[in-house]
């Protein structure tokens, strides 16, 4: 088995980034056909083909769908490209390369669920891919395609792209709006969920990039074609970004349910020469680790993952190599997690900066072997207690540090340096 | 209105109820420090922890509603874990400064830390540091260090104050409160942040370092500021009065007071009062008993009874007092010549829409009632005329007891000064009087917070208050003070109290007499 190229097929075209480049490959000859749809009908497909949220959370996007009141309120549709998951880089070279992709699955989705008017909220980082949205949508109302009466069919859909500021917090769904409403970047309280009052306190939807992508090839050839590929409960082809010690690192199409270990041996060309697998993050940073053995046993799709206690959340997996000291690390994620804190929920305002603080404690040397057990006492407090999944997804990469690699926290806080690399913290970034 | 069981008690709530609502109104006990029922519900300190039957993980109760059948719980260890450790997460950075925070002994950390923690704390890592003594406008100061950022003020300048001077700034463990650029904390209501602040993070530049507040008592009254009729606490012991507070009612004046009401303890204490009777007959100043002066001055009021005698009124004192006083004129002195003396007329009717109403007079609906009772329908064209043309001799007046409210004081005393007898009765020393030509009885009056009484508000709401204390203990009312004019004697008011139950336990009456003590300080609730 190897890749499927279902939503990447023609990337590798530099003019695919164009209007004219994309049409060449079929690209605007779903839009037709679903325009001529009932709405109901595009809902059902997209719930009959199984699509899950590929932002990380997983969660069905036509029952998504279906949560929406069934009146005449105006309603938006709001493109999640925020990408803020350390590790993940799929959705950048998808606006990058396939802008129109996105544009096509984005009034399709519009089309479904009534709403004429979306944005499209982009990290602030992405200046590069936000110049090749802005050129696309420009190419698409010139061509007729957004605005009023797309298509002849009477049907009216404005489109945006928003610049976020470079928050992580914004990425989550809540915190996103607020940030599009023009406030400060903070997730919302639940309930009322964003299907009931999101943007502007009107039924909202918020779709990741690659989900809106893919609404467009299951319209295209149908729910039955999508579930070809993936398992029973994950259907459909996903893009992975790996990082770390791999000798080709990148983003990969595979379908769900493909043997992580495999992506990495063979897609990946196997670790770089002379290292052995230690571990790997397989959704993001914030998903718990696996060990080389449970790496074996995992496969890319929800349930196997979910299965050994971790997920599949955004796709990022990240490698680690044997030369990698977890001790160091866990302190670039506690320190990611306590900077990126919005500071709303105490649990997690608190949390993570504390957390933060014993860990690098420990690193430079004052660590107390109660540190330890404390770190895990801390995260376990943080767990499901909040607004938003910050603190969880602060508190799991702790809890699975520490508990699958107690050895090297504990080498560390009694000889004060590295068990890996036999060095100090400050030998190891000085 | 649907059924919940609340710790094993059945309670039934009204539709829309949230669990924290509904568990303050079965009288059980929950933590919380960010939710307040005056503003909308922000979910942060996640201390509401409650357990439901039939969902495994613990919920906020103050975003959760009440559905029937609910069967709630936060006394099981679950719970008082999830509550421990989120005031362990609340007090990892807090400054333990107690000592020197004038928040101690009213804090909502101190008390829920006593209620739900004692626990050994585990922080051993630097605390974070913050900003310190941050003016934030002319009433408030902020001490970052010790916000534990519920946004409780940040709401109410969103939501009751509409003025929007408050953020919240930084992120994660740095978030601290503060000021947009150029918007001082400065409006009319600022000081209510200071109230609903949990913490000593937020405090009155009035309040602070004057007093601890375990050496205050506190009692409810009706504020005099102006015709809404506030309802508020007032602190006070031995030494005075050093805050007011606003004190619930939904009818009223909802949580909040404005900062003008806070204003008006100032006056009641000692240093500004008029501490006796002063008289002056002829020639110079003769300092009396407070009674005293008053029936000194029967005589004269007496004498000019009919058509050269007059009664001057502020809207300042209760219903029952201006009826025994316009009473005992009406039928004893035989005059209708009862004026109302108007302060500020041009702004009476205004009102900013939230509290502060232009007429600042507590009783205004009081004394028109009182006046009308008697047919008084004198003007005060028909005093000017009578005291131009001497056909007034004496004038008894009523004086303002908050002469913010009367700026044009001086100049009326003046007009009045014209008479040839002046019994002028006044809470407040001013140099106007003691200025006064002629012959002058000052009689020295309480003020609202020393004397039992009714006044009616804008809308005619009747709001009866209790005496707080005595400041001034010659100080008379208006009632005892007519009785005096009139030539009576004062009667021995019966007291309600002499009862004793005999059936009290021995701790019950110990309780009684600790609450009487100086120092046992009666705490509201959070």
């Amino acid at each position: 088995m190897a890749e499927i190229k279902v939503l990447t097929e023609h990337y590798h075209l530099p003019e695919y980034q164009t209007l004219a480049g994309y049409k060449a490959k079929g690209g605007y000859e779903t839009l037709p056909k679903a325009l001529k749809m009932q709405p109901q009908a595009i809902i059902d497909e997209v719930k009959a083909s199984g699509l899950r949220g590929r932002g990380g959370a997983g969660f069905p996007t036509g029952m998504k769908w279906g949560f929406l009141p069934k009146n005449g309120e105006p309603r938006y549709l709001l493109c999640n490209a925020d990408e803020g998951e350390p590790g993940t880089f799929k959705d950048r070279m998808m606006m990058e390369r396939a802008p129109h992709q996105l544009i096509e699955g984005m009034i399709i989705s519009a089309f479904a669920i009534g709403s004429h008017k979306g944005y499209i909220y982009v990290r602030g980082e992405y200046v590069y891919p936000i110049e090749v949205l802005n050129k696309a949508i420009k190419e698409a109302y010139d061509a007729g395609l957004l605005g009023k009466n797309i298509m002849g069919t009477g049907f009216d859909f404005d489109l945006d792209v928003y610049r976020g500021a470079g928050a992580y917090i914004c990425g989550e769904e809540t915190g996103m709006i607020s940030s599009l409403e023009g406030l400060k970047g903070q997730p919302k309280l639940k309930p009322p969920f964003p299907a009931v009052q999101g943007y502007l306190r009107k039924p909202t939807i918020v779709n990741n990039v690659e989900t809106l992508a893919a609404v467009t090839y299951i319209i295209k050839d149908g729910a039955q074609a999508y579930r070809k590929h993936g398992t029973e409960k994950s259907a459909g082809t996903k893009l992975f970004s790996v990082s770390g010690n791999v000798v080709k690192p990148g983003n990969y199409e595979v379908p769900l349910g493909y043997p992580l270990i495999d992506l990495i041996n063979k897609e990946c060309g196997g670790m770089k020469p002379g290292r052995k697998l230690k571990a790997i993050i397989p959704g993001g940073s914030s998903a718990p680790v696996l060990t080389a053995e449970e790496v074996g046993k995992a496969n890319l799709d929800y349930e196997s993952l979910a299965g050994l206690g971790t997920m599949l959340g955004s796709g990022a997996v990240i490698v680690m190599d044997d030369s990698q000291c977890m001790v160091d690390m866990l302190g670039v994620l506690t320190h990611f997690y306590a900077h990126e804190s919005c500071g709303q929920c105490t649990p997690c305002r608190e949390g993570t900066g504390w957390l933060n603080k014993i860990l690098h404690s420990i690193l430079e040397g004052r660590g107390r072997l109660q540190d330890i057990d404390l770190l895990i006492k801390v995260a376990d407090n943080m767990k499901g207690k909040t607004i938003c999944a910050l603190s969880d997804a602060a508190a799991l990469p702790v809890l699975s540090f520490v508990t699958k690699f107690r050895d090297e926290f504990e080498f560390y806080v009694r000889e004060g340096r590295s068990k890996v690399k036999g060095t100090t913290y400050a030998e190891m970034h000085h | 209105m649907p059924k919940c069981t609340i710790n094993g008690k059945e309670v039934e709530v009204k539709e829309g109820t949230s669990i924290i609502e509904a568990m303050q109104q079965s009288g059980d006990r929950i933590a919380h420090y960010c939710w307040h029922p005056g503003l909308s519900v922000a979910g942060v300190c996640r201390l509401c922890m409650v357990e439901i039957e039939g969902n495994p993980r613990v919920q906020i109760a103050c975003n959760t509603m009440v559905t029937e059948g609910m069967k709630i719980n936060n006394t099981s260890e679950k719970v008082k874990d999830a509550v421990k450790w989120g005031l362990d997460f609340h007090l990892i950075n807090h400054p333990l400064d107690c000592p020197i925070c004038d928040q101690a002994g009213e804090c909502g950390l101190q008390d829920q830390y006593m209620e739900y923690g004692k626990y050994d704390p585990e922080m051993a890592e630097h605390k974070q540091k913050k900003h310190k003594v941050v003016d934030l406008g002319p009433t408030v100061v902020l001490d970052s260090e010790r916000c534990i950022l519920c946004s409780r003020c940040v709401r109410f300048t969103e939501e009751v104050s509409k003025t929007n001077e408050l953020g919240l700034f930084n992120r994660g463990d740095r978030t601290e409160i503060g000021t947009h650029d150029g918007m001082p904390l400065d409006n009319k209501y600022s000081l209510n942040t200071v109230d609903i602040c949990p913490v000593g993070a937020l405090t009155s530049k009035d309040f602070r370092f004057r007093q601890r507040v375990w050496y205050l008592k506190d009692a409810e009254t009706v504020c005099n500021g102006c015709s809404t009729g506030c309802n508020v606490k007032v602190y006070y012991n031995k030494e005075g009065f050093f805050r007011v507070k606003p004190a619930y009612n939904e009818q009223v004046n909802g949580h909040w007071m404005c900062d003008e009401g806070r204003d008006i303890y100032k006056f009641v204490n000692k240093e500004h009062r008029l501490a006796k009777g002063m008289i002056r007959q002829g020639g110079t100043w003769k300092e009396v008993h407070g009674g005293a002066a008053a029936k000194a001055a029967a005589e004269v009021v007496k004498a000019s009874a009919g058509d050269s005698l007059a009664l001057v009124l502020t809207a300042q004192y209760t219903v029952e007092e201006f009826e025994a006083i316009v009473g005992t004129f009406v039928n004893e002195f035989k005059t209708k010549k009862v004026f109302f003396w108007i302060n500020n007329k041009e702004s009476f009717d205004s009102f900013d829409g939230l509290l502060l109403r232009g007429d600042k007079n507590p009783n205004t609906k009081g004394l028109l009632k009182v006046l009308e009772k008697h047919g008084i329908t004198a003007t005060w064209n028909d005093l000017s005329a009578g005291l131009a043309n001497g056909s007034i001799k004496t004038v008894v007046v009523a004086g303002p007891e908050n002469m913010a409210a009367f700026p044009d004081f001086a100049e009326r005393v003046k007009e009045l000064s014209k008479a040839q007898n002046i019994v002028w009765m006044q809470a407040t020393k001013h140099e106007a009087l003691t200025n006064l030509p002629g012959n002058v009885w000052l009689i020295p009056v309480k003020t609202f917070v020393e004397k039992d009484g009714t006044f009616i508000n804008h809308a005619g709401l009747e709001q009866k208050f209790k005496k707080a204390t005595t400041i001034v203990s010659e100080a008379l009312t208006l009632t005892e003070a007519a009785l005096l004019l009139a030539g009576k004697n004062l009667a021995i008011p019966a007291s309600g109290n002499e009862f004793k139950p005999m059936n009290q336990r021995a701790d019950q009456v110990e309780l009684e007499a600790r609450k009487k003590n100086e120092f046992v300080f009666r705490r509201g609730s959070l």
